[in-house]
């Protein structure tokens, strides 16, 4: 199959796929999940299938001309294949842990079609090269997080829903004011026609206001605890994997492989995440509900990616999307260990629970394997990530930002082992077994994967590597 | 031998360490074998590799300068070798003293996985890898302190592990300044003058070698440790591995990657940490009552004659800091195991308890005897001549004071060493206590092995001197230099080794006069100085954690948590909760009165909003 079949197939098949769920729960229960994990499974797998084009350098950008400028551009290049890969995997994996965490819910159809959909407009919102269609696939994903948010359907959940749309849908607008302010410069919505063009410093403000309220940074953020109301699994999809990094993402692909940012652009930038990463983290280390602390520290974590990225150098553009890797398996494997936690005690305050390990011993080692990653311990992978973005800030000359990350670092190990200790150690508050084995299965995975992906992370780093280089025209 | 030898050290005992997580606890005969076998195995190559003296790999890793590189050389092949010999002595010691713990399995993986870390970061040769291994130890160091079991055990193991993550994040951000001065990141092209930033690259990675090797301020969970982890723990990171990597480190910091001048001002700052850590802890020590925690404070103090030694920047001083480094993991791994041994058979290690242990456990006694004398530098001891070279390197730079420290450290030591001594094995037998017995032989062997090498090491310290330390400093010394440490190593008719045995003199006196007045109960022999006035506040302070900067740094990350939630998140959420809601309802009451239901009305509304949005777009087309 050529490369544009395969791209194709991985934006169609989840979107084409979530319509057909309530058809197959017209025929039973198992089917739909049958199906929904199929479909997330076949969307996981198409875009590894392009991993050696891109390791192979492969660069290919399909244009099929519409009317009025809005073409529908497909870049397909080493950055949106690895971003492809590594959202449609830990999506795949959370279909397979909702399987058990939602059997008794109801509207389940409703969920997997959003999930699906969620799904599928990534991969498209990935692969586009048209500034309208990533705004298109962008308000897609927003409008299936609203629903998914108020999956439980109480009245201050949907408030909390409303105010994710809400406010992701401003920033969504304004970064829209954004693109028709380059249109007005550029005569084009065609990303692959603009690259290297200096923006004005307005347009990067608006555009940031889109990035910063997906990416949930400081001063576009508190919708993000507020979304903890949603099932476990759709935290985990939103907060950790996928959906936060939609804003990094649009970052690397618009301020790096597109455009040229001013220059006091980029120093106000790295100084806006490292604050926003700051006080994130102090939130985490206050806040007492577990699905709050860990989406703080997505705030936090998602700082870092901004930071290495804004450094736009070899070692911080190459730490960040590594970073999106291994944050996402680890932040997930955490959510998901809260999940597990929540479903079996329904006690969310880490205060009223402990002594978890001796019922869960194999949440509470996946827990402390995802929390060592996420904190940047080696062997695990987000060490590496880490690491390397901080170096980035060094090689910047940015030797207070990165000595802040670091701060953060440190804050970072103290919250999320305070959260392990009141959790799983100590005197047993609420003794409860593991939930069913699709989610224990899950948490495992996620956690043999953060080892893995450090002790191997000379493979993702091949792919990183090239995707950095591909990017860098500024470089070159 | 090709260069992928060297990467047996490390995956040989990472590959042990996952059996041991998968033989299932009853296999009890296996897990040892294959533990012994196993750090057999590794102490062989390590007489291999120290033969060797010199091997390089390279394996492309992550690009940019990131490779995996090791290498071999005289100062990474004698650290090696000392690993594995404290492995394989560790490793027999607890098959039999964690022969029935909780989480045998794990103690396994968790000792072999750290022996696996150790060895990598001892042969990196890049600082990636230096920094994956060094920073993977951590996992090392938490789980087997949280293997103690205790209440309070996995606080103490949170408290190692911010502590120390925080010096290892120090280290980074001095790797990273480096790299950035330097434009490499092999370790041995690295050679910088320590000014401007590199000399704060100098600091923190300083920090960083420092926190592992444990002196002060970075030492304060060691104590805590001493009673909330493992014997068995204690003897072999805090007072062995982590001992020879921190100092490995911190001598190549000094002697590498900067070159320290005597007289610089980081050497005094260096001497300095070495000087108040040597004094401050060891006065600590003087006063404890339970005999593990007691010689946590004294794996403390010893910190500060290496850091002193290597701080003094003068060959004779450096090689006398690199001498104690490798003395002391032996006596005081050694001390330790002597601890492990009476609590194995006792079942306590408070000092009011015991007594008189000497003709129940002769061998022990033994053992702990030359491992105290040596610690407290009695000639002819290995402790003896490596604190003599202290000594003379501080005198050497002129700066009396730092030498002053030392001696008064040693006064402490040795006093402390007669107390304990006095109360576990000599003095009247305890009647707290039932009758005992000598412990097992794996675990009186280790004991064995380390007091015979303090006296060989001391008597024979040519043998060490020419073998291990003399070459690390070849090429570092001025060109023609004299190179020989041994001349006066045992020498005890010169002014400095007088003062030195007139420091234990005194040391004596100081037992006797502290016995004789607490009412001949040994382990109240440091009460009259521990209640002296003023100084008793102090101790008092100092026990109730108040000069533990972990203890303030996690007040003050909570405090700042605290201000950065309720000044910046919660008035940001409050804008979005309160004002835009009440905005918007207020806005949307203005549009309501004017829907009047007129057409007119709302062809103008349609019209006007028409063109404020093509208004909108043609200033940005523009």
């Amino acid at each position: 199959m050529s490369v544009e079949n395969i791209v194709l197939l991985t934006i169609f098949v989840p979107i084409i796929g979530s319509f057909a769920i309530p058809l197959a729960s017209l025929l039973s229960r198992s089917s739909r999940s049958v199906w929904a994990i199929l479909v997330s499974s076949v969307t996981a797998v198409l875009p590894l299938t392009l991993i050696p084009f891109a390791l192979q350098g492969g660069e290919q950008v399909v244009r099929l001309n519409l009317a009025l400028g809005l073409d529908f551009v497909l870049v397909i290049d080493a950055l949106a294949i690895f971003m492809a890969g590594v959202s449609s995997f830990v999506g795949c994996l959370i279909v397979v842990y909702s399987v058990g965490y939602i059997h008794n819910e109801e509207h389940q159809s409703e969920y997997y079609l959003m999930v699906l959909l969620f799904i599928g407009s990534m991969m498209g919102l990935v692969f586009s090269g048209n500034l309208i269609f990533i705004y298109l696939f962008w308000e897609i994903i927003a409008i299936s997080c609203w629903r998914l948010i108020g999956f439980y359907r109480k009245p201050d959940f949907v408030i909390k829903a409303d105010k994710a749309f809400l406010v992701t849908f401003f920033g969504a607008v304004v970064m829209l004011l954004g693109f028709i302010q380059i249109y007005g410069l550029t005569n084009t919505f065609d990303i692959t026609a603009m690259r290297g063009t200096l923006i004005p410093g307005s347009a990067v403000l608006l555009i940031l206001f889109g990035m910063f309220s997906k990416s949930a940074t400081i001063p576009l953020h508190t919708w993000l605890p507020d979304a903890g109301v949603a099932p476990t699994t759709v935290t985990a999809l939103l907060h950790a994997a996928v959906l936060v990094k939609i804003g990094v993402y649009a970052f690397a692909r618009l301020f790096l492989y597109t455009f040229r940012v001013p220059d006091d652009w980029q120093t106000i930038i790295p100084i806006l995440v490292v604050v926003s990463s700051l006080v994130s983290a102090g939130a985490a280390a206050v806040e007492n509900d577990i699905k709050r602390i860990l989406a703080y520290s997505t705030v936090s974590q998602i700082g870092y990616i901004f930071l290495g990225f804004s450094m736009a150098n070899p070692a911080g553009v190459s730490g960040s999307l590594l970073f999106i890797l291994m944050h996402g398996l680890a932040k997930a494997g955490l959510f998901l260990c809260a999940g597990i936690v929540i479903h079996a005690t329904h006690e969310k305050d880490i205060r009223q629970t402990g002594g978890l390990i001796k019922t869960m011993p194999v949440t509470a080692v996946a827990f402390l394997v995802c929390a060592f990653s996420v904190i940047g311990l080696p062997p695990f992978g987000g060490f590496f990530s880490k690491f390397l973005v901080i170096m980035g800030t060094v090689q910047a000359g940015e030797i207070w930002l990165a000595g802040a990350a670091l701060f953060i670092a440190v804050l970072t190990m103290y919250y999320l082992m305070k959260v392990f200790s009141l959790v799983f150690l100590g005197e047993a508050k609420h003794p409860a077994p593991e939930g069913t084995k699709s989610m224990v299965y899950v948490v495992a995975a996620l956690a043999v994967l953060s080892l893995a992906a450090g002790l191997f992370a000379a493979y993702p780093m091949k792919l990183v590597n090239i995707a950095t280089a591909q990017m860098s025209w500024w470089l070159r | 031998m090709t260069p992928k030898m060297l990467l047996l050290p490390i995956l040989l005992p990472a590959a042990l360490a996952v059996l041991f997580l998968v033989i299932p606890r009853g296999v009890k005969l296996l897990r040892e074998a294959l533990a012994l076998a196993g750090s057999a195995v590794l102490l062989y190559y390590g007489f291999v590799l120290f033969s060797l003296k010199s091997l390089e790999l390279r394996l492309p890793w992550l690009g940019m300068g990131i490779d995996f590189e090791l290498r071999l050389y005289h100062f990474s092949s004698f650290i090696l070798l000392a690993l594995a010999g404290f492995l394989l002595l560790i490793t027999l010691f607890s098959t039999v003293k964690m022969k029935d713990a909780a989480r045998v399995r794990e103690y396994y993986a968790y000792i072999f996985l750290a022996a696996a870390f150790a060895n990598g970061a001892v042969l990196a040769d890049n600082f990636v890898p230096l920094i994956f291994f060094w920073e993977g130890l951590l996992i090392s160091l938490y789980g087997l302190i949280t293997i103690g079991g205790r209440p309070t055990s996995n606080r103490t193991a949170v408290k190692a592990l911010l502590i120390n993550g925080f010096c290892d994040f120090s280290l980074i951000m001095g790797i990273g300044i480096l790299w950035a001065q330097t434009g490499t990141l092999t370790m041995s092209e690295v050679s910088v003058e320590p000014t401007g930033l590199a000399a704060a690259a100098f600091i923190m990675m300083m920090i960083g070698a420092l926190g592992k090797a444990g002196a002060m301020p970075f030492h304060t969970w060691i104590p805590d440790a001493a009673v909330d982890a493992p014997v068995g723990f204690m003897a072999f990171l805090p007072a062995a591995f982590e001992k020879l990597l921190g100092i490995y480190l911190l001598a190549r910091i000094t002697l590498d990657f900067f070159a320290l001048k005597p007289h610089s001002t980081l050497s005094i700052v260096l001497m300095t940490i070495g000087a108040v850590t040597i004094v401050l802890a060891v006065l600590m020590a003087f006063i404890q009552k339970d005999f593990k925690r007691l010689l946590s404070f004294h794996a403390v103090s010893q910190v500060g004659y290496m850091v002193l030694g290597i701080g003094t920047a003068v060959p004779f001083g450096i090689a006398g800091g690199l001498f104690h480094m490798i003395n002391n993991a032996i006596y005081k791994s050694g001390l330790f195991l002597t601890a492990g041994s009476v609590e194995h058979r006792a079942g306590t290690t408070e000092l009011s308890k015991l007594g008189g242990l000497r003709k129940e456990m002769p061998l022990t006694a033994f053992g702990f005897t030359v491992c105290a004398l040596a610690i407290s530098g009695l000639w002819p001891l290995n402790g003896f001549v490596s604190k003599e070279m202290v000594f003379h390197g501080a005198l050497e730079t002129g700066y009396t004071v730092f030498a002053i420290a030392a001696w008064l450290g040693a006064i402490f030591t040795f006093a402390s060493f007669l107390k304990t001594g006095h109360s576990v094995f000599f003095g009247e037998r305890s009647q707290a206590i039932p009758e005992v017995k000598e412990s097992p032989a794996p675990v009186v062997l280790p004991i064995l092995v380390l007091a015979g090498l303090c006296i060989t090491f001391g008597v024979y310290n040519k043998l060490p001197l020419n073998l291990f330390i003399q070459p690390i400093l070849e090429g570092h010394v001025e060109a023609g230099a004299h190179l020989d440490f041994t001349s006066h190593a045992l020498d005890l008719f010169n002014p400095i080794a007088l003062i030195s045995l007139g420091c234990l003199a005194l040391a004596f006196l100081l037992h006797t006069y502290g016995f004789l007045k607490s009412g001949r109960k040994p382990y109240l022999a440091s009460e009259p100085v521990h209640n002296l006035p003023g100084v008793h506040k102090l101790y008092d302070l100092a026990e109730a954690r108040v000069f533990d900067f972990y203890e303030q740094g996690v007040k003050f990350l909570h405090g700042l948590s605290t201000v950065l939630y309720k000044t910046v998140d919660r008035p940001i959420d409050f804008v979005y909760e309160k004002i835009v809601t009440v905005a918007g309802e207020r806005f949307t009451g203005i549009l309501k009165k004017a829907h009047n239901g007129h057409y007119a009305n709302y062809l103008a509304w349609c019209l006007a909003g028409l063109v404020v949005v093509a208004g909108a777009i043609g200033l940005l087309l523009k």
